[in-house]
């Protein structure tokens, strides 16, 4: 079972880490980098989202967050290498995660619905800062870093690397905690939190350990996207259909899974790309995209990953009933046989 | 000594309603206390507000020799204060066995060691043999009957070695089998060593197990005494059947 899940991981990775190596167009590797970036921040949403069950819809106030410490830090300072922007990496993680921290201390006493309220209004007070703290912001003019300096033919490369990497860590991180007692804790919470506090797990510890790494991660994601950009403005930088995007990844591919929330960014960054392409410019695809989510909904109202997960223990459940029952199964067989 | 448990005056308002109106009552250590009472009492209010999930308006609580008012659920729990729910509450998405694991009261550094080590699934396989959940063991709670999931609820809360278990309504809406099956248990942890507070309406359970019977009548208690005086008694009588 370990070994299987490790080959999965080897395998995905590899495979990823493969793809720049055959040439691909520039629109393919850009569908590519995002389709990445949504992949790291569905993931990391799963971590409260999923895992603790506390939907925040204020994720995007963090991917600005980063966006805005990144810009700004080179406003003041000029960047000497490509490479240097990523080495910041870390702290504008750890500048998210304490932002993040007292945050939730105060948002996570409220549950479910409300939570999701109380972020979302987190997420418009964010930007309507950026907007008016023109001294800082500048406002709705935005911020320019300039462009990356690395070879036109090659651009993409070292956002696609960075990314990956980051993947991984996230990957790695959420692995970790279903493993560990934080992951049983988490599910705890999602389960029936009173219950949890009563019998002694630590509910407020890990709730704000899962929303500071979560939103830690997301502010990465962020200060990736300004540099890979170039520029940034208040309205895309801090952007409710990021916060939508990424719950709805989550939401499609299954929520509390290792693997849901990357396949959900999968097809949905994919589909809906796909889908602007082909409907031009159009408004079209949006709707073309809802219908993608509004099919799976339907036929798998618990996302992909779950529903692939018990489709495969009711058949293992079967075929082991079948092994210690073998009169059974061939009663049945004849009984179908019969009809 | 004191008791185990000191409960003293304590009130809870709920708007209009005094759920608890200055209830004062002791349980002494190793006994299997009843509180019994008509509907409405205030039993589970009371057992709410003991065990952390309430604040109390007045009053004091005190276990173990220490006052205890208004203290955390978890803090209690992990000083040897458990509870069972009217309604069975386990984890229904977790296993039979990861829902005895998460309740082992488990300090900061341990949350991150292994989901399930070596010790957690050795404490947790006594408690699924006693219990004879080792059958289910991995099967998800929600796929147990309620009535095993009253078992393993109360399974669960001995994962912390508990001084005092407050059950609320042990035997509501399970079968007569397995109501002889949750006496055994409790008269052998009782031989253990633990203290049982016990809310029940099932009289004849109450009779055969608890001594002695604390009867609430609108938040206060009337009356406390061995079982045998309880259904002579004329305040009793008049809170059950009315004057």
């Amino acid at each position: 079972m370990r070994g299987a899940s490790a080959a999965r991981g080897v395998a995905f990775f590899g495979l990823l880490a493969c793809l720049p190596a055959f040439n691909l167009a520039h629109w393919v590797l850009n569908m590519l980098v995002f389709t990445l970036m949504y992949a790291v921040m569905s993931s990391a949403w799963n971590l409260v989202g999923g895992f603790a069950g506390y939907p925040s819809l204020g994720h995007a106030a963090f991917f600005g967050l980063g966006a805005y410490a990144v810009a700004l830090w080179f406003q003041h300072h000029s960047i000497h290498s490509g490479y240097e922007p990523f080495w910041m990496l870390p702290l504008v993680g750890l500048l998210g995660a304490a932002v993040g921290l007292p945050i939730a201390a105060i948002a996570m006493r409220t549950r479910a619905d409300v939570f999701a309220i109380v972020t979302i209004t987190l997420l418009f007070v964010a930007q309507t800062l950026a907007f008016n703290l023109r001294s800082i912001t500048e406002g709705a003019q935005g911020l320019a870093i300039g462009p990356a300096p690395f070879a036109v033919r090659t651009f993409e490369r070292p956002f696609y690397y960075v990314l990956l990497g980051l993947l991984a860590v996230t990957m790695g991180l959420t692995f970790a905690s279903m493993r560990s007692k934080i992951g049983l804790s988490l599910a705890s919470v999602r389960g029936d939190e009173d219950k949890a506090r009563g019998i002694g797990v630590r509910v407020t510890g890990v709730k704000l350990l899962a929303f500071s790494v979560s939103v830690g991660l997301t502010a990465m994601v962020g200060g990736i996207w300004a540099y890979y950009e170039g520029f940034i403005y208040p309205q895309f930088a801090i952007d409710p259909l990021i916060t939508i995007a990424i719950v709805l990844m989550t939401f499609l591919g299954g929520r509390a899974t290792l693997w849901g929330p990357i396949l959900g960014a999968l097809v949905l960054e994919i589909a809906q790309q796909w889908f602007a392409y082909s409907f031009g410019g159009s408004k079209f695809y949006l709707i073309a995209y809802a219908l993608v989510f509004l099919v799976v909904m339907l036929l798998l109202p618990r996302g992909i990953v779950p529903s692939i997960e018990d489709w495969m223990r009711r058949r293992r459940r079967r075929q082991s009933v079948d092994a210690v029952e073998p009169t059974l199964a061939a009663s049945r067989s004849l009984a179908k046989g019969s009809v | 000594m004191a008791s185990l448990l000191d409960v003293d005056g304590l009130v809870k308002v709920f708007g209009a309603v005094r759920a608890v109106d200055g209830a004062s009552f002791a349980v002494e250590a190793n006994t299997i206390t009843a509180l019994i009472g008509p509907n409405g009492s205030g039993k589970t209010t009371l057992f709410n507000v003991i065990t952390g999930y309430l604040r109390p308006d007045h009053g004091r609580v005190r276990f173990a020799d220490r006052d205890v008012t208004g203290h955390d659920a978890g803090k209690l729990y992990r000083r040897g204060l458990s509870r069972t729910f009217q309604q069975a509450r386990v984890f229904p998405q977790l296993s039979v066995q990861e829902n005895l694991v998460v309740a082992g009261g488990y300090d900061w550094r341990q949350l991150f060691g292994r989901r399930i080590s070596r010790a957690d699934r050795e404490r947790a396989g006594h408690l699924l043999d006693e219990f004879r959940l080792a059958g289910v063991a991995d099967l998800l709670a929600a796929e147990l009957s309620y009535g095993q999931r009253k078992l393993l609820e109360f399974a669960a809360v001995l994962m912390s070695e508990p001084r005092l278990v407050l059950l609320d309504e042990p035997t509501a809406g399970v079968n007569p089998v397995l109501i002889e099956t949750m006496e055994r248990h409790i008269r052998e942890r009782h031989a253990a060593g633990i203290t049982f507070l016990i809310v029940e309406h099932d009289m004849s359970f109450v009779m055969r197990l608890c001594d002695p019977v604390i009867v609430l009548d609108r938040g206060r208690q009337i009356f406390a005494g061995p079982p045998s005086e309880v259904q002579t008694n004329p305040l009793v009588l008049d809170a059950y059947l009315g004057a």
